[in-house]
């Protein structure tokens, strides 16, 4: 700071105006300037046993720290000529520690921290122990018993409102952003369709100068938020930086409704390319999530609900190696009626549901965890399905993606064709199994048709998705 | 607290600003470098009300800088342990309340509101009586008692409590 730079002296005024706050302060806060004492960060709390006025300078150079170093040098000289004076030194000291520990009553177990200083007691604390929660406040950090003990409270708070917990990514869930130099020519247009800032409640494309970058809502997620806000207390958690994580959030939630002080970024996170639960202030069982990236949950896959990507730009489609035209350079969008995110809101006022209403009689062991695996299995049920040529010969059948997924959905998976078989899951219609399909009148579809079950979580029209369609 | 004392400081000043205006230059960078900084010993400046005496300047070897004493007189704002103050509500959460008085933020941790206060989910999170008559939202004004204190370049941080006769709210926005 210049102000420690360009001044190296001071002058005898500022050493008038301490030891007057030292009088002033000291005696009406003795206990306080007490536990300074005993804060184990005072190094040199007995090294100047005097204040002559050259230490007084460089104290004025130093922080806080010192100043309250200082303070209980000085503390500590009255104290020793107290002793001095009347030899009763053990009665003055007591009473100080007295003093204080009708403060914080017992030992301070220092749950948390702002600016370094206990949350309980405001003693300063040289660790820094515990998770920080930036996101929340700028220098708060909270130890474990105390997020426990948070979510705990929490918890019956929220299942009094009814209301479960759910976080949502940004990128490719509920919008899809691009650099404006990796916009392409048949993206061009777009430019003269931005939506003012001012009012941003209306828009859903808009142009952020300041970050270089174009943003495009997903079709739907504005009822999406506003009617899953009356069943879940929501968070946004992305791998974008801060800055961007705001600037996202103002634009989806311009009334500040949704997410307020709960919005998290990757500054955030507590490991690297990794999202996790530890940073949220809500109990695992109470949790869902949607993200198009299953490997950022690897701790919480079960609180996972895996949503269809949303690619609206070209960058965005190029970026996942898709060489087809994008949805802007085509001029069209997702459905908003039948996309994504309103299939998903299907699932959640589905998985709300059984949760408040069908559980009711086992309060305390309910798990949304569960409850989401049930709603899931129930999405393929009643089909058994065959894959033909859709694995390689050589790996294990049912350790295969498609093998588990159909699984996790309901349905059973087998290698064997029988009469109780309905699905014959292939890429191509010339398979012996596919002809055995076509003979005994049982659906034929692309491994796509499991897919979409598991991004709509809706058995979909095998027609949509048969065989010959394709060419191969 | 706010103080009203005389600081010294040794402004250095580049020779392009020497001429008829140099005492002007001096207090207009004095201002610049100085109100709105904290400094741990003396808190907060909050502005600089008077020039008490600029000594006479002293080359410094090689640069051709000067460097002048200048005495000033200005009003600086400390909060201390054990301290009243009264602040603005800016955030209320689970964990507690955040308030601020002018630079300084405070935050009163849940540990420290009185227990017979409860938090209150919703569009305007609250801690409120359980016969609702004393609410603490965002924008309330409170009164706590400063038990912790630190002092960055630009910020101040405290630890406040209102659990303690005569403290919080003082003025409740909702029913203004
Ligand atoms: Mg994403
Ligand atoms: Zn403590």
């Amino acid at each position: 700071m210049s102000l420690v730079t360009d001044s190296p002296v001071h002058s005898s005024s500022s050493d008038d105006f301490a030891a007057f706050l030292d009088t002033e302060l000291d005696s009406k806060s003795s206990a306080s300037s007490a536990s300074d004492d005993e804060a184990p960060n005072q190094h040199h709390s007995d090294s100047a046993a005097s204040s002559s006025p050259d230490q007084d300078k460089e104290a004025e150079e130093d922080d806080d720290s010192d100043f309250q170093s200082k303070r209980v040098k000085r503390s500590k000289v009255e104290t020793l000529e107290i002793v001095e004076d009347d030899g009763g030194a053990a009665s003055l000291a007591s009473l100080k520690h007295n003093s204080e520990v009708s403060i914080s009553k017992e030992i301070c177990t220092h749950p948390g921290s702002f600016g370094t200083m206990c949350i309980v007691c405001g003693q300063l604390l040289d660790g820094e122990s515990g998770v920080t929660f930036g996101y929340i406040h700028k220098g708060l950090r909270l130890g474990n018993d105390e997020i426990v003990r948070l979510r705990n409270t929490d918890m019956k708070n929220l299942l009094r409102h009814k209301k479960l917990y759910l976080i949502l990514d940004l990128d490719h869930t509920l919008l899809n952003s691009t650099q404006l130099m990796h916009m392409t020519l048949d993206e061009e247009y777009l430019n003269g369709q931005t939506a003012s800032l001012q009012d941003v409640s209306k828009g859903s494309l808009f142009m952020l100068s300041s970050m270089q970058m174009m943003t495009k809502l997903r079709p739907f997620v504005r009822t999406f938020l506003k009617e899953a806000s009356q069943m879940f207390e929501m968070y946004i958690y992305t791998m974008g930086d801060r800055a961007y994580a705001l600037e996202m959030a103002k634009l989806l939630d311009p009334g500040r409704e949704y997410f307020n002080a709960k919005v998290i970024s990757r500054d955030d996170g507590t490991q690297r390319h990794q999202k996790g639960l530890d940073v949220v202030l809500g109990q695992e069982s109470a949790v869902l999530i949607l993200d198009d990236t299953e490997n950022a949950w690897m701790k919480h896959k079960d609180n996972l609900i895996l949503m269809e990507r949303y690619h609206f730009f070209a960058s965005s489609c190029h970026q996942f190696g898709f060489n087809c035209k994008s949805l802007s350079e085509q001029n069209t969008d997702e459905s908003e009626s039948e996309g994504a995110l309103a299939s998903i809101l299907k699932v959640l006022r589905k998985i709300h549901q059984i949760f408040f209403e069908e559980l009711e009689e086992n309060m305390d062991g309910r798990d949304v965890r569960q409850v989401l695996k049930t709603v899931r299995k129930d999405v393929l049920k009643g089909c058994k399905i065959v894959f033909s040529r859709v694995f390689p010969t050589q790996s294990q059948a049912n350790n295969h993606h498609l093998w588990r997924m159909a699984e996790q959905l309901g349905a059973t998976c087998s290698t064997e064709l029988d009469p109780s078989v309905t699905h014959v899951v292939s890429k191509d219609s010339g398979t012996e199994k596919s002809h055995w399909a076509s003979k005994h009148n049982k659906f034929l579809v692309q491994p796509g048709w499991i897919e979409a079950a598991n991004y709509f979580w809706q058995r979909q029209p095998e027609e949509n998705f048969s065989v010959n369609q394709i060419k191969n | 607290m706010f103080f009203h004392i005389v600081l010294e400081r040794n402004m250095q000043l580049h020779p392009r600003f020497f001429g008829r205006n140099l005492r002007e230059n001096i207090v207009s960078k004095l201002m610049k470098d100085v109100e709105g900084t904290c400094s741990g010993r003396h808190g907060f400046v909050v502005a600089i009300t008077g020039i008490e005496n600029i000594g006479k300047g002293l080359i410094r070897d090689g640069t051709g800088f000067v460097t002048f004493p200048v005495k000033y007189q200005c009003v600086v704002f400390r909060p201390f342990k054990g301290e009243i103050l009264e602040a603005v509500v800016t955030m209320v959460n689970k964990m507690g309340f955040f308030a601020e008085a002018g630079p300084v933020q405070i935050f009163v941790s849940n540990h420290l509101i009185p227990d017979d206060m409860e938090f209150q989910t919703g569009d305007m999170p609250n801690y409120t009586t359980s016969d609702g008559s004393v609410k603490i939202q965002k924008d309330s004004e409170v009164r706590l008692k400063i038990i912790g204190t630190r002092v960055d370049a630009t910020e101040i941080f405290c630890i406040g409590t209102i659990k303690d006769d005569f403290l919080g709210v003082i003025n409740d926005p909702a029913n203004a």
